[in-house]
């Protein structure tokens, strides 16, 4: 088992892939509970897709990718409220158009480079092994400000998700209170971009929330068991792919990987969770 | 516009030009339906969890078809038994089985060479080397799915609008959702040569959305979802091959434009029409016809 799980960590670019998909675990994790709880996943969907051409033209111009990501975070969440409110096309439809079109500019700006197919793939599936320590130092910084959001913010959007109606009568402003979120996913795209790329963002948000929510009824619980299982699937996943691309000859993609290990682990939830649910149902009878 | 038409004179471009045709009328009628019953994200979860089937099909050598309509299929019941338990709601289902069906493809393709250039072409598609082959396909799943779609419409939409009617009826519902979502599949499927994994969805969403704005009869939205698929089809294609530009993300974008053309001054649900009606009127009363005519009942 150490064989498996520390081994491989004794190269300097795996260590520095480890924190990184640590760090992206724990910061994936907490935002997901709160889009697993708000059925967001589809928006989140949506955004790891948009941000996507921010991300393309922030590299062609040689500008920081966080502007660039952040610039198309914020156009998606305006565009998605202005256009959804037209009752005759629906929130899905748009977010559906929005996700593809975006994304679509983005392939498109990246097919005018003369490195097509490969530039396409590190910025679908990111390059974990390739990340140094200036990628590591933006991680922490993205995962401090959002996390800091989510802890000051918390019983608001707690409220937010469980009480729509409660919290606009609160005077809370709802609208706002979304926007945020959507940025928060946002960030969270741009902090993982390099390492497991924009199609496999999606996964680290709401695997391990769906998980966490399976087995943990508190929102503290539920948020902390997410953010281990997020850990826990980016160190397995990432000393798999590695065991089993050099001992054995496989090649197999770490992002990809991570997320693999990562469903198995929701999938073992729900199969603990009548367990559970049994056990806790003989502690207390009712 | 005769020089961008000028690029259609070689044997791969009319070939192209033909399948952009075909899958671009076939998505935008399934669109309409698609749109009808707010499945929109099920179809985004199905391109993607298709995906690995079509690395397995290629990896062992069978029909591509076979096995992303297979896996497909495979996905479909993993999200109805998912989403059947009280702590998992439906958009989470979805979207853990969407992600963990796309990581495994990707897995998948990862251990083979040349990983990056196949993922590409099925991800954004190839509509440029469609091969005879692929055109027939297109062409016989195409027309199958139109048979079914003209035999089953009045059941399937009246479906769509009122299900609890359907079943007490006594019509199949079940059977009946069912079959339209094999339907979307294998429309999914056909269009991944031309428009890759991703992007299909665009083109059954975009259109169809636009064709809802234009028209209130369903007959109309469907002929006229059609005409800008194929049209999207086709100038995608030709802009691409002008401007030396991926075609496929190409054609989504011009059916994204034509649907935000449509959205801005379409004559009574644009957002001119909008503005115009509510200056007139002085406020912005909402139509009383508007929602209760187009909406189906959520399922």
């Amino acid at each position: 088992m150490t064989d498996l799980l520390i081994e491989p960590f004794r190269l300097p670019y795996m260590q520095r892939a480890l924190l990184e998909v640590l760090l992206l675990g724990v910061l994936a994790g907490a935002v997901g509970v709160f889009v697993v709880l708000r059925r967001l996943a589809f928006v989140s969907d949506a955004l790891t897709h948009t941000v996507f051409p921010g991300v393309v033209i922030a590299h062609l111009l040689d500008r920081s990718l966080l502007l660039g990501a952040l610039a198309f975070g914020v156009l998606t969440a305006v565009l998605l409220t202005a256009i959804g409110a037209n009752r005759r096309v629906g929130a899905d439809a748009t977010l559906a158009i929005l996700l593809t079109s975006f994304f679509s500019l983005g392939v498109v700006l990246v097919s005018r480079t003369s490195t097509y197919t490969a530039d396409l793939t590190v910025f679908l599936f990111g390059r974990v092994l390739a990340v140094d320590r200036a990628d590591l130092l933006q991680t922490l910084a993205l995962a401090a400000v959002v996390l800091g959001t989510l802890w000051a913010l918390r019983k608001e959007l707690v409220l937010r998700a469980f009480d729509p109606d409660g919290a606009a009568a609160m005077g809370y402003r709802t609208a706002l209170l979304d926007l945020v979120l959507n940025l928060l996913i946002a960030l969270v795209v741009v902090a993982a971009v390099k390492a497991v790329g924009t199609v496999l963002v999606v996964a680290l948000i709401v695997v391990p929330a769906a998980a966490a929510r399976l087995v943990a009824d508190r929102v503290a619980t539920t948020t902390v068991l997410s953010c281990l299982l997020g850990a826990l699937g980016g160190w397995v996943g990432l000393a798999v792919s590695y065991v089993v691309s050099v001992d054995h000859g496989v090649r197999l993609a770490a992002g990809a990987t991570i997320v693999v290990v990562l469903v198995v682990l929701f999938a073992l939830a729900a199969a603990a969770a009548p367990v559970r649910r049994r056990l806790t149902a003989r502690a207390a009878p009712r | 516009m005769s020089e961008l038409l000028g690029t259609f004179s070689d044997g791969f471009a009319r070939r192209a030009l033909l399948e952009a045709v075909m899958v671009g009328g076939l998505c935008g009628v399934i669109g309409v339906h698609v749109l009808l019953r707010r499945l929109p994200f099920f179809t985004m979860a199905l391109g993607h969890a298709t995906f690995p089937g079509v690395v397995l099909a290629a990896l062992l050598g069978v029909n591509l078809f076979l096995g992303a309509t297979l896996f497909g299929a495979i996905v479909v019941l993993v999200v109805a038994l998912l989403g059947a338990r009280e702590r998992v709601d439906e958009t989470s289902a979805i979207g853990v089985t969407l992600s963990g069906a796309f990581a495994l493809g990707v897995l998948l393709l990862s251990a083979q060479d040349g990983f990056s250039r196949d993922l590409a072409a099925y991800l954004v598609g190839s509509i440029v080397t469609v091969q005879r082959g692929d055109l027939l396909t297109t062409a016989v799943a195409g027309t199958a799915v139109l048979t079914v779609l003209a035999l089953l419409h009045k059941e399937l939409v009246f479906g769509a609008f009122d299900r609890a009617g359907l079943a007490a009826l006594g019509y199949p519902v079940l059977a009946l959702d069912v079959a339209l979502l094999l339907l979307v599949e294998v429309t999914l499927v056909t269009s991944i040569p031309a428009v890759g994994t991703i992007l299909a969805v665009a083109l059954i969403v975009a259109p169809a959305a636009a064709a809802r704005l234009w028209t209130e009869r369903l007959g109309a939205t469907m002929a006229l979802a059609a005409a800008l698929g194929a049209a999207s089809g086709v100038a995608g294609l030709a802009i691409s091959q002008h401007w030396r530009v991926a075609a496929g993300a190409t054609i989504v974008l011009v059916a994204a434009g034509l649907f935000a053309v449509s959205l801005v001054a379409a004559p009574r649900h644009g957002l001119l029409a909008r503005l115009r009606t509510r200056r007139h009127r002085g406020t912005a009363a909402p139509r009383p016809t508007d929602r209760a005519a187009a909406t189906p009942a959520t399922r």
